[in-house]
């Protein structure tokens, strides 16, 4: 090569390299508040953790696009972070480290899985006071309040207790007349809470209670549904991923099961096999398709969902957004404007605890850090008469 | 009781097939090839997703898109067996390891082009039949039906017809019947394209009765190969008489013991049967 | 040199890696490197150097690690005799499993099979035995090995003190199986690997052989069910799973089976990977499918076999 191509190339690689260093330090940077994600998105187990997803991803834009927020007088966007789990628990490990260790984010959401709870919560411990994890887990609600969780806050409603949708269905199912109720559940950690939660409930309103299980991943029930039929139950009570309840529900009805009973799924099994039920009882966040119509905020979502993702609304799956999920991100950026800062963490959690939010859901945490937000119970009838009824506790 | 148990009988019959079809498919790899082909599950979700496909997502009829399907699927298999099993024959372990991670890019594909969120293919024969004593879902009979003519033509197939014989012949004396001019070569590649044909029909017909995960083929290989072995691999027949054997056993066992031991029936079968009687239940006419 | 100097200097500057580089994030996938290093080593030893495909070695992993914890639930000993205490009952199990599976002269592939349906039956007992192990929630572990030194006992605690304990533990498990390997026992593992019917016909008793090698390896595995259990501080039936047969099976592979180390260098890149590049998760699934066909097909000595140039003569 010749000394003229030399200095060619050495004038085309300067360029480049200004261009570049021009490009990363932009003019007026504004400082980024980070957020974390950690949750299933792919994988068996991902249902809670895809919604969540999206929901996430969304908030973050919306608040960005409108050019961020405005704590203490300064300004701030929001930057996520959201590594996909596979719901293993080695995995989420490493990724909770790095958000905290090496991105210094304050603010994560998830995880909703409890095995992968379980796993990273003698990590999380020793963070304490330093940052804040918002996940749906149902084994999040037993640590609440306990030393050294302070960190904690549960995005999901609790079954039990006063303000729980599961002893208010029971006890609406106990007036409805039933009096045998089998329980189908995937054999796995949700499942056993599930049992330990209802079974004693069933119990107190004097509901006999029969429980079968099963393996994750299983499609053909028809032998188990045979036998739980023999013992004539009043209501079934399935498995909690629409993965499994279109089997279940399909295989039932043609067995003669034609009540069911649910705490948690879609109403799309429902509906598919409409004309073989009689009733399909079953709580969920918000039943979006009448919510769409009535409230002006729901519309506005569904709308935005179509138009960033740019396919269909997925309605089976939109009510779980009520978990560390789109209204959380909107929630956060409030208490820290109550609170006045973005990192001092425990000012940040106080104001959370202090007010109520109203976006797609009203929404406030309990004094434990438990959620508590408007739900509703939707009873599928036979041909596809739909009764919802709205809660909203205090 | 007894009502129970004679339902199950019937019922474990008919989930049988689904498991013969499958190992029909492990047991005629197996005996040209010399291999395991492990991700025969994971064309049967090939093949269940391209059938859900084209019915619910493109419109066109069942009956119609279920050819289709096995088309794909065997298309898929005609290209497995170019650049992978063509160079694993006979070496079981390096056929088992290669069509295990083969599962895993089947599988990630079918992720990739459909997502994780569970497909339910429109009822195509809803309603039972029934006998009084117990029902058996209407599609689920044709899928028995189905597959039961697939096995027996297969059966047919091989003991009379040329090209059948041929492939008898290979299996017992792989020299002699090259000289006997066999195109061996065509009859390996024909044969794995066969089965990973009936595994997409197992997947197609699958997507009329239960909802699609993509990893919907793995307890189906892992019973298959179960139901293969516990008749005898090598046997046509015998892999049907493996999977009814196999399925009745699940069935009827869920009545008495818990459905949360379901799978451990065909693992104790493979068990004892590999070691006290490894030529299977119905011998090996190989 | 001195062959021991050169196997010194060879780890020395991992011994130092933590003094230098504070990241915690790094450090800690080397832990998990280290303690998968020492399941894919020991497992490299029924797999790689005696030619026998177990898919047993989850389960032995797995099984340790319950028993570790139950054990000192149970009968309060400290972690160091729980571990013993798992490693012995997981020998046994071995035992029992090989001496079925070699009694009956299982060959290779039937061997994979028979051994992938006890370690199934292994994990729906553990999911299903409740009472004892708490099921598919899992257990969190709240007890800590603890060093003694003079002055005192210190829990091991943090991912430094982790750091150590398992890169001792991995060079110890290393230098029990290079020494297994250049006895007169590794020869015996090679013929067997070579032909195992020819090693008969030369007066090798295959059998017993056979078995001490699934029992030794399996032994490993249990001393890394018990370490890694108590570094996540959570174990779940998961741990048995078919997934993580075969991820170690990956780990051989892709490391290269030919050498005592090479197993390590595939932990490494299983471990590593999903967060050093940022694939989405299917791509994930796709890469660690193709490293399993690419391994077999076109790189059958591995990672390692790419950089070693002598061909190994065990």
């Amino acid at each position: 090569m010749g000394k003229s191509q030399h200095c060619r190339i050495a004038l085309g690689a300067g360029a480049a390299l200004a261009v570049l260093a021009l490009a990363a330090f932009p003019a007026a940077a504004q400082e980024a508040v980070k957020i974390g994600e950690i949750e299933a998105q792919t994988g068996a187990l991902n249902t809670y953790g895809w919604m969540s997803s999206q929901g996430m991803r969304m908030a973050v834009e919306e608040i960005n696009k409108a050019g961020g927020f405005e704590v203490a007088g300064k300004k701030y966007t929001l930057e996520l972070t959201a590594p996909d789990t596979q719901g293993n628990p080695q995995q989420a490990l490493i990724e909770l480290k790095k958000m905290l260790e090496e991105e210094h984010v304050r603010y994560v959401f998830g995880p909703f899985l409890t095995n992968v709870y379980k796993g990273i919560e003698p990590y999380a411990d020793g963070f304490d006071g330093k940052f804040l994890m918002i996940g749906g887990a149902t084994a999040i609600h037993f640590d609440l309040g306990k030393p050294q969780h302070g960190y904690l806050l549960r995005s999901w409603n609790w079954d039990a207790g006063d303000a729980g949708f599961g002893s208010l269905m029971v006890a609406n199912l106990k007036e409805r007349g039933a009096k045998k109720v089998a329980m189908l559940m995937q054999n796995d950690a949700f499942g056993h809470v599930a049992r330990d939660i209802y079974a004693p409930l069933f119990a107190k309103e004097g509901i006999e209670f029969h429980e079968e299980w099963f393996e994750p991943g299983t499609t053909d029930f028809s032998s188990v549904l045979a036998k739980i039929a023999a013992w004539k139950p009043d209501y079934l009570f399935p498995g909690y991923t629409d993965a499994v309840l279109y089997d279940i529900v399909r295989q039932a009805t043609e067995v003669g099961l034609t009540r069911f009973w649910l705490v948690r799924g879609s109403l799309g099994p429902g509906l598919k096999n409409k004309d073989a039920v009689d009733d399909y009882i079953i709580y969920i966040p918000k039943y979006f398709e009448e919510a769409e119509a009535s409230e002006a905020k729901v519309k506005k979502f569904v709308a935005d969902y179509k138009a960033f993702y740019k396919k269909d609304f997925p309605y089976d799956q939109a009510p779980l957004c009520s978990s560390s999920c789109y209204d959380h991100v909107f929630m956060l950026v409030e208490a820290m404007k109550k609170a006045g800062s973005v990192d001092d963490v425990a000012k940040v959690r106080a104001a959370l605890l202090g007010f109520t939010y109203e976006g797609l859901w009203k929404i406030r945490y309990d004094s434990t850090g438990e959620e508590v937000f408007n739900f509703d119970v939707v009873d599928i009838k036979k041909g596809g008469t739909i009764a919802v009824t709205h809660f909203a506790p205090k | 009781m007894l009502q129970l148990v004679v339902g199950q009988l019937l019922n474990g019959v008919i989930i049988g097939t689904l498991y013969g079809i499958i190992a029909l498919g492990v047991t005629l790899t197996f005996g040209i090839t010399g291999i395991v082909n492990f991700a025969l599950g994971a064309f049967m979700a090939i093949g269940a997703y391209v059938g859900w496909y084209l019915t619910d997502g493109l419109g066109i009829a069942y009956p119609a898109a279920i050819p289709l399907a096995v088309c794909a699927t065997a298309l898929m298999g005609l290209l497995a067996d170019q650049t992978l099993f063509r160079f694993t024959r006979n070496n079981l372990i390096n056929g088992l390891i290669v069509s295990i991670g083969l599962i895993s890019v089947i599988e990630s594909v079918l992720l990739m082009l459909w997502t994780t969120t569970p497909k339910n293919m429109h009822y195509v024969l809803p309603g039972v039949i029934d006998f009084g004593w117990f029902i058996v879902p209407r599609m689920k009979g044709v899928v028995f039906l189905v597959l039961l003519a697939v096995i027996l033509a297969t059966y047919a197939a091989l003991t009379r017809t040329w090209t059948g014989r041929a492939a008898y012949a290979y299996a017992q004396a792989p020299e002699a019947a090259l000289l006997m001019g066999v195109r061996t070569r065509l009859l390996e590649t024909g044969v794995v394209v066969y089965s990973t044909a009936l595994a997409g029909l197992g997947g197609a017909l699958y997507a009329s009765l239960y909802s699609l995960e993509v990893s919907l083929g793995s307890s189906y290989i892992l019973k298959g190969v179960e139901a293969a072995i516990l008749a005898g691999i090598g046997s046509v027949m015998g892999s049907l008489m493996g999977g009814i054997l196999l399925g009745v056993t699940e069935a009827v066992g869920s009545i008495f013991f818990p459905q949360a031991y379901r799978d451990a029936y065909g693992l104790v079968f493979l068990v004892l049967v590999l070691l006290f009687r490894p030529a299977g239940l119905f011998g090996a006419r190989r | 040199m001195k062959p021991a100097m050169k196997v010194v200097l060879a780890w020395l500057p991992l011994f130092l890696v933590p003094l230098v580089l504070h990241n915690e994030v790094v450090l800690t996938i080397l832990v998990f490197t280290f303690i998968l290093g020492i399941l894919a080593v020991s497992f490299n030893l029924i797999f790689g150097y005696t030619g026998q495909l177990s898919m047993f070695h989850a389960a032995a992993f797995g099984i340790a690690a319950y028993a570790t914890h139950l054990s000192m639930a149970h009968l309060g000993v400290s972690f160091w005799i729980g571990m013993a205490l798992a490693v012995l009952v997981v020998s046994a199990l071995s035992l029992v499993v090989g001496t079925i599976c070699f009694r009956f002269k299982l060959k290779e592939f039937y061997f994979a099979i028979v051994t992938l349906a006890f370690s199934e039956m292994a994990r729906l007992v553990i999911l299903n035995w409740g009472s004892f192990t708490n099921g598919s929630l899992g257990i969190n572990l709240n007890s800590k090995p603890t060093l003694w030194l003079p002055g005192g006992s210190i829990p091991v605690e943090g991912t430094r003190m982790w750091y150590y304990l398992s890169l001792t533990a991995l060079i110890a498990t290393v230098a029990v199986v290079t020494r297994v390997v250049h006895s007169w026992m590794g020869r015996a593992f090679a013929a067997i690997r070579i032909n195992d019917e020819l090693a008969d016909t030369l007066g090798i008793d295959v059998f017993r052989y056979k078995l001490v090698s699934f029992a030794i390896g399996n032994a490993g595995a249990a001393v890394a069910g018990a370490l890694y259990a108590f570094y996540l501080s959570y174990i779940e039936p998961g741990y048995l799973s078919i997934e993580q047969s075969l991820a170690i099976v990956a780990m051989a592979l892709l490391g290269g089976r030919d050498w005592v180390v090479g197993p390590i260098v595939g932990a490494l890149i299983l471990t590593a990977l999903p967060h050093v590049i940022e694939l989405s998760a299917e791509a994930r699934i796709l890469v660690y499918g193709l490293i399993l066909i690419v391994t077999i097909l076109a790189l059958p000595r591995g990672i390692a076999g790419v950089f070693a140039r002598r061909r190994r003569v065990l």
